[in-house]
């Protein structure tokens, strides 16, 4: 009963946050609207049993890619009304890949409750490979069987991270304010100070 | 379906979070309304920011370098979510996992020794 109430509240809360993503005027407001679209994802995910995924959807999609898309919206300079325009005459375009997409998944699911995917329990019901809790079938799953697509998404991460580099970090020479602390630590009293006797009437060399 | 019973106690907390936040925000409008005059005009109610504008256009052009302490957080921050898994099934994947794991860690911390090198983590 209680899951049912809140699956129909998440649900019904994702699809129209969705809608209020693309029909928001201001792209940061359609940021925020993404990020709660990610809430109520993860709270469906929690229904399923998934809390894994619903951690991560949290920890990685609200945490880290919601704040990239303010970032990109707030940094390129572009007249989203302008963008805007083109809404109708796309729009039958959109229809089309939005279709495209509904029948792919009506088929994925098709074929999964076919039993053709060999991929668990034919029902979809979500069964934990052992007597574990979902996020240690994962773990046990994922670092046993899958250990090279695991090591390969290491890889990926770190083609991400020197790409980033490459890109967008610029090294700029003789900057103010550059501190080097273990020269700082480094100095004694010695090489740092010299003791002078000035005669009268003349100045000091430095 | 999953037994939601044992998320009760985060609904529970969540209300008390929201009641308290409401009254930190309420109290103190109320006992002022109450206690203070109360004569609001266009200047008492206008923002005032340290002579800014409250209210620009937020495109402004900033500086990428934000951009890539987003970046390199949100692939350290898919790293360390990694570890939440391997941790609690170490006892099914045994060395393996273990290893396994090592491996990742390494291969990240090559990225990490290179953004160090490049000077991506100073601040200047």
């Amino acid at each position: 009963m209680i899951q049912t109430l809140a699956f129909y509240l998440f649900a019904a809360l994702v699809i129209a946050s969705a809608v209020m993503v693309i029909m928001a005027r201001n792209p940061v407001h359609s940021v925020l609207w993404l990020i709660l679209a990610f809430f109520n994802a993860a709270g469906l995910m929690v229904l399923v049993g998934a809390e894994f995924i619903a951690a991560l959807l949290l920890i990685v999609y609200v945490g880290a890619v919601a704040v990239l898309f303010l970032f990109v919206v707030m940094m390129l300079d572009i007249d989203f009304a302008e963008l805007r325009a083109g809404f109708v005459k796309n729009f039958p375009l959109g229809i089309a890949i939005a279709l495209v997409l509904a029948a792919e998944l009506i088929f994925g699911i098709g074929a999964y409750q076919a039993g053709q995917l060999e991929l668990g329990v034919a029902s979809g019901v979500a069964a934990p490979a052992l007597d574990a809790s979902n996020t240690a079938s994962i773990g046990a799953v994922l670092y046993r069987d899958y250990v090279f697509l695991f090591e390969a998404a290491g890889i990926i991460l770190l083609v991400a991270m020197v790409g980033a580099i490459v890109l967008t970090h610029r090294r700029t020479e003789n900057a103010r304010g550059q501190q080097d602390i273990s020269r700082q630590v480094r100095r004694n009293p010695d090489e740092a100070t010299v003791m002078k006797q000035p005669e009268v009437g003349r100045g000091v060399d430095l | 379906m999953v037994d939601l019973e044992q998320y009760l106690p985060i609904l529970i907390f969540l209300f008390v979070a929201a009641a308290l936040s409401a009254l930190f925000v309420f109290l103190p409008m109320g006992v002022s309304r109450l206690t203070g005059a109360h004569k609001p005009d266009a200047e008492k109610l206008s923002e005032y920011e340290c002579g800014f504008p409250a209210f620009e256009d937020p495109r402004s052009q900033f500086d990428v370098k934000f951009y890539l302490v987003a970046i390199s957080f949100l692939l350290f921050d898919l790293e360390a979510s990694f570890l939440f898994p391997w941790a609690v099934s170490l006892e099914y994947t045994g060395w393996t996992g273990w290893s396994a794991m090592v491996i990742f860690l390494g291969i990240l911390a090559v990225g990490l020794a290179y953004e160090w090198k490049m000077g991506a983590l100073d601040w200047q």
